[in-house]
Order: C-alpha cells, then sequence, then structure tokens
C-alpha cells in the first residue's frame, strides 16, 4: 500500500519540524557512519596484521633453539643449544603421525646473482612439506620434491622480487624456470617461482632443498629449524603436543625445564586463537558502540513519531471516521518511523563507505591497510535499522490506535 | 411503527449515555426513541450541552451508547468492534463538521480522495472519482488548492464532496454552517439539499432556526430527551 499518497505523508512528517528530524536524522547517520567507519578500522588492522604475519598457515608449530639459561645436569648457563639431524630424526620418530613436516636450514644475505645482475637475498633450505606449511604461492614451475632431497640436487624456487631484480624487464615466470642462477657463487637451476601477495620478506626468498643447502652452505648437520603442519588438529590438542614436544626436546637436549630460551616450541595455533579473539573482541566493541548511537538515534525516531501523533491527534481522528482502521494507521506511523531510520542511515553508510574509500590509499602501515566495509556487515547494519526502526514507532503507534475519534473530533 | 421501523435508514430506540467525569456520571441521552427514514433531511435542534453532539457521535458510530438499540440499514449496531465500527462508518456513513477536518497538508483533491483510499481503491480510480464529486459542488478549479488557500464556505463544500464520495446511506454534520456566515451558510444548506434530493439521508445539527426550517423536519432535544417532532 506504498503509494503517492503515503509517501506525501512520509514526507509531511519528515518535513513538518526540519530541525526536530535533521537532528534525529544526524544521530542515526552518525550511529552508523561510527560502526561503519571503526569497522573498517578494524578490519583494516585486521588486514594488516595479518599480512605483516605472512602468508604461513596458522596450523604450524616451530621448534627453534637458542641459549639456554639455567645450569642444568652439570652444564654451564648461556650456552648454545643445537637441533643436529639426529635429534630432528628422533624427534620425527617419537611423534605420532603429522600432517607436514619441513626441516628449514637459513641464510641470509646470501648473494644471487643472474648473469650480470646481483643482488642480496635470504636463501631457505626446506623439504618439499614446505610449500603447504609455508602457503606457497607457485607462479610457475614447480617447487622442491623428494628427489631433489634425496639426491641433493641443485635447484631453486624464487621469488616474486628476486624474479623482478635479476631478470631482465617483461620476463615472464615461465621463462625464468629452466634458467640458471649463481647462490652463494654455486650455479642453481631455477625450477620453480613464486608469489606471496603482501609480503616483502617472502618474495625476496629463495628455496632450494634442504640437503643440498645443509651440505653447501652450513657445513654442518644443524638444523636451524623444524616446522610442523597441525592440520586440522584443534587448539587444545596442539596445546598438549607443544607441551610434550617442548618436554621430550629439553630432556634430549638437556635443557632446564624451566629454561624458556635454550629450546621452544612455537605453537602457530595459539597466535592465531590469539588474533581471532582480539579482532573478536574488536568486532564486538564496535557493533557494541555503534548499536548504543543507533539506540539514542531510535529514542529520537520514537520520540519524533510520538510528537508527530501528538500533534496530529485531531487527524488521526478525522482519518478513522473516514474509515481507517487501526492496522492502517499502524502501517503509516511505522512506515514513517523506517523511512526516517532507513534515509539517515544510507546517508551514514555513504559517508562512511565513502570516507575508508577516500583514506584506504593514504594509509598503508605495516599493521593497517586495506581498510573495507564489507558488504555483510552494511546489509546487517540496514536490517537492525529496519528493525530499530519498527520497535521504535510500537509506542507511538499503540498511542494512535488508541485515540478515539470523538474526543480527536470534539471542537473546542 | 413497526413497518416504519424496518423500512428506516436509521431506528433508536431507548438509547441512554452516560459520561464518566471522576466519580461523577452525567446521564446526556436519557432514553432517545426515534426513526429517520430513507431520503429525509432532519434537522437536530436544542440548547448548548443538550446532547446533539452527543447524539450525533452515536448516530456516526464515534461513540458507544450504554442502553437501548441502534438500527442502522438495517443491522443492530450493538456492542460494535473498533474495527466493525471503522467498516460501517466508511460503507454508510459520510461526516460533515462545524470546523471542517480537513487535513491541512494535503489539497482539496485528495482530501476528497481520502476515504477511498482506505477502501482501497487504486489511486487513479479515486483521483477520478474526486475530481467529479469536486466539480458537483463547483470546485473544480480549485483542486490542487491546499485547505488555507479556500474560504471557509469552499472548506466545508469540499469537506461535503468528501463525505460524498464512498456513497454514503447517511451524512450527519454537526453544524456545518457555524463557522460560515449567513451567505455562505445558504449555500453550503442549499448544496446539502441538492444531495438530500438524490435520496441521501442527512441528519444536521444547528443552532440556527433558518437553518432548520429548510429541513423535513425537526428533532428537539431537552434535558436528554426529544421534545417533540415536527414536519
Ligand atoms: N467526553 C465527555 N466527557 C464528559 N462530559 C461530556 C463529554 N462530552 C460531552 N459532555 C457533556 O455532555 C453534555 C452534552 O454535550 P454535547 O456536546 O452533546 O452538547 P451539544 O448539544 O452538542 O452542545 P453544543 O450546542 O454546545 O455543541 C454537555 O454537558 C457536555 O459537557
Ligand atoms: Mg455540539
Amino acid at each position: 500500500m506504498v503509494d503517492r499518497d503515503t509517501w506525501l505523508e512520509i514526507f509531511h512528517t519528515v518535513l513538518s519540524n526540519p530541525l526536530r528530524t535533521g537532528l534525529t536524522g544526524l544521530s542515526i547517520a552518525l550511529g552508523i557512519f561510527i560502526l561503519v567507519v571503526m569497522q573498517g578500522l578494524g578490519a583494516g588492522l585486521e588486514t594488516g596484521v595479518k599480512q605483516t604475519f605472512g602468508d604461513d598457515a596458522a596450523n604450524l608449530m616451530q621448534v627453534e633453539t637458542g641459549n639456554a639459561q639455567l645450569a642444568f645436569r652439570g652444564r654451564k648457563p648461556n650456552r648454545r643449544i643445537q637441533l643436529h639431524n639426529a635429534d630432528e630424526q628422533a624427534m620425527q620418530a617419537q611423534m605420532d603421525s603429522v600432517p607436514a613436516w619441513s626441516r628449514l636450514v637459513y641464510r641470509w644475505g646470501s648473494t644471487v646473482r643472474n648473469g650480470n645482475q646481483q643482488g642480496s637475498y635470504g636463501v631457505r633450505g626446506v623439504d618439499p612439506d614446505q610449500r603447504e606449511i609455508g602457503q606457497v604461492n607457485l607462479t610457475a614451475g614447480r617447487f622442491v620434491n623428494e628427489r631433489d632431497v634425496d639426491q641433493r640436487r641443485k635447484v631453486a624456487v624464487i621469488g616474486g622480487q628476486v624474479l623482478t631484480d635479476l631478470f631482465p624487464k617483461g620476463m615472464t615466470p615461465e621463462q625464468a624456470v629452466g634458467t640458471l642462477i649463481q647462490v652463494r657463487g654455486i650455479q642453481f637451476a631455477v625450477v620453480g617461482t613464486f608469489n606471496q601477495t603482501g609480503s616483502r620478506w617472502e618474495n625476496r626468498s629463495v628455496y632450494v632443498p634442504f640437503s643440498t643447502a645443509q651440505k653447501l652452505f652450513s657445513n654442518s648437520d644443524v638444523v636451524s629449524r623444524v616446522a610442523i603442519g597441525t592440520g586440522a588438529a584443534s587448539i587444545d590438542e596442539t596445546r598438549e603436543t607443544t607441551a610434550s614436544l617442548t618436554g621430550w626436546l629439553k630432556d634430549r637436549l638437556v635443557v632446564h625445564p624451566d629454561d624458556a630460551e635454550g629450546v621452544w616450541v612455537d605453537n602457530r595455533n595459539e597466535q592465531a586463537e590469539m588474533y581471532r579473539q582480539i579482532f573478536g573482541g574488536i568486532r564486538l566493541f564496535v557493533w557494541f558502540v555503534g548499536m548504543m548511537t543507533l539506540l539514542a538515534g531510535a529514542m529520537g525516531v520514537a520520540n519524533i513519531m510520538a510528537i508527530v501523533v501528538r500533534e496530529r491527534t485531531k487527524e488521526i481522528g478525522v482519518r478513522k471516521a473516514l474509515g481507517a482502521t487501526s492496522g492502517s494507521i499502524v502501517a503509516q506511523i511505522v512506515q514513517e518511523a523506517v523511512f526516517l531510520m532507513l534515509i539517515s542511515g544510507c546517508i551514514g553508510l555513504l559517508a562512511g563507505t565513502w570516507l575508508l574509500q577516500g583514506i584506504a590509499p593514504f594509509v598503508d602501515h605495516d599493521f593497517f591497510s586495506d581498510p573495507r566495509v564489507d558488504f555483510r556487515s552494511a546489509l546487517l547494519a540496514l536490517g537492525v535499522l529496519i528493525i530499530v526502526g519498527v520497535i521504535s514507532a510500537i509506542g507511538p503507534a499503540v498511542r494512535a490506535v488508541s485515540i478515539r475519534p470523538v474526543e480527536a473530533l470534539r471542537d473546542e | 411503527m413497526s413497518a416504519g421501523y424496518l423500512a428506516a435508514v436509521i431506528a433508536l430506540k431507548s438509547i441512554r449515555k452516560a459520561y464518566q467525569t471522576g466519580s461523577q456520571s452525567l446521564t446526556v441521552l436519557k432514553g432517545i426513541d426515534c426513526t429517520i427514514e430513507k431520503g429525509e433531511l432532519v434537522a437536530i435542534m436544542g440548547s448548548s450541552g443538550s446532547g446533539k453532539s452527543t447524539l450525533l457521535n452515536v448516530l456516526g458510530l464515534l461513540d458507544d451508547f450504554d442502553a437501548g438499540t441502534y438500527v442502522l440499514n438495517g443491522q443492530n449496531m450493538d456492542g460494535l468492534s473498533e474495527k466493525a465500527a471503522a467498516r460501517y462508518r466508511s460503507e454508510f456513513l459520510g461526516f460533515v463538521f462545524q470546523s471542517f477536518n480537513l487535513i491541512s497538508y494535503k489539497s482539496a483533491l485528495e482530501n476528497v480522495a481520502l476515504p477511498l483510499y482506505y477502501q482501497g481503491v487504486p489511486r487513479k480510480e479515486r483521483q477520478a472519482s474526486a475530481m467529479a464529486f469536486l466539480s458537483k459542488v463547483g470546485l473544480a478549479d480549485w483542486a490542487e488548492h491546499l485547505p488555507n488557500q479556500l474560504s471557509g464556505g469552499q472548506k466545508q463544500r469540499v469537506a461535503i464532496a468528501r463525505a460524498l464520495i464512498a456513497n454514503p446511506s447517511v451524512i450527519l454534520a454537526d453544524e456545518p454552517t457555524g463557522a460560515l456566515d449567513s451567505v455562505t451558510s445558504d449555500e453550503v444548506m442549499a448544496l446539502l439539499k441538492e444531495i438530500n434530493k438524490e435520496g441521501i439521508t442527512i441528519v444536521v445539527v444547528t443552532h440556527e432556526n433558518e437553518i432548520a426550517n429548510q429541513c423535513d423536519r425537526i428533532i428537539r432535544l431537552k434535558d436528554g430527551r426529544i421534545e417533540g417532532s415536527n414536519g
């Protein structure tokens, strides 16, 4: 029944007291605006933090070693702890099955050369599972495979930045595959290229087989790090594994149980869970603040509608005398309230979106990038507006329905 | 009497109504018996406070009554729900008020069309119909004017067109000329008489003898009772 007369009446209500309507509309628009902007900023923070912490999967654990701080079983404090191949094999043997497993050995600042071009990059000796664990996004060729590791092949998978820096302009990843490069003075065949979106470090890396790297570049049987994919294990399961693995490692490497720095298992699941909770909290807070502002706006609308009903008591009486039913009166008031809410809400929504879009290109910080309004929250906000509009209209509508035509029509 | 009772558009029997103000009860209608035949033009007169408006509101289903029976168009109006009252009002009755009661932000045409809106008539049809009734009251050229751009007499003619548009059996007018000078009063009365000639029953509450004398019959209220009929 929304035809021209209905619109006419809505406009009349809205325009009959522009100041009052404007102020109320403003508070609703502001509520939605705050909601949208804070939501967008929260999303920006989330994207930024996620990017900074790399593209590694969240479902992984890493075993790392450092300097033991405490004396233990006759060993002096402040001694270097290292994980050797034998330790790594024993560790793997005592674990239950694991979805993915990769040894790593690092060489920072390695010179990589292609023809006359050269630069300094990070070289990582890895096992094939690293592709899954690090979520390596191949753009051409293949990743390090089992045979590469078994045969200590001199093959390399190069990052996007290495490709751009060392290869002629316009060279595609496919063209780079099959070429030969020098890594720390030794010739390697490029078998693949990769590109990690948003991550600066990763794209300046070169992956080579673990065995090759250990033999050629580290000259020892030390494993810098072991990355273990945890697959679909629950957070509690990974906590348990982390605890038991730490205990086992400390025993094997002779590190005091209370020593925090000799050897540790970094459980990324835990971090991911923490971020999930932090961002969940931020989102909840944003919605809470937005809802409170909206609630204030809704009370404004309820107030406007109450005044409208009071001012138009006589008119409502006339309408009833002319055949208006309670239903049509309620519908009219609800439509007016929802209209007011929606128009103001859309203004807030547009202003918020516009602001976020305006600032997005200028903010690109490690912990903050690409703030945006997601469509779902926008729809949700509009849905909330409609519901709140209806609720705010209930009181005034009930009042209007209870108006008796005789009372309203009495000539004073 | 019983034949007339059945043929009557309006038949009241022992209608009683009291207003409750605080702990006090003021009985305004103390047993009204009367019938109004189809096509009659009836005036209700009586001193101020005698209960004319109260009676008209009861007739118009705008107010309920305490005791007695009211039969409108052969249907008993006793103990109606709000909803049923609204339906009968829109089906059978048209109202004209002393203070016009036009909706100020709607044009004359839209005011006239309003009853059809509540009957669910499509916009085009009700606009056309409203235009026809505006022409009938001689205001076709004023269709787009707002009420405050019209004179008192014009406003009342718009109100009469609005009362007519839903094709009611009865038009109830509470002092329709009360806010008008004598010349415009006569014009409005002439219009009502013309409408009455087409067969619509009209009940007019008035203070003025000149108005009442133009009616078929005068019902005089005194002290909550009908004093006597004069045809
Ligand atoms: N809602 C009400 N509550 C209490 N008393 C009322 C109410 N409406 C009317 N009355 C009283 O009932 C009596 C009749 O009122 P009514 O309006 O019917 O008189 P009336 O004949 O139309 O008078 P007038 O010529 O001044 O319009 C009056 O004494 C009035 O004060
Ligand atoms: Mg009166």
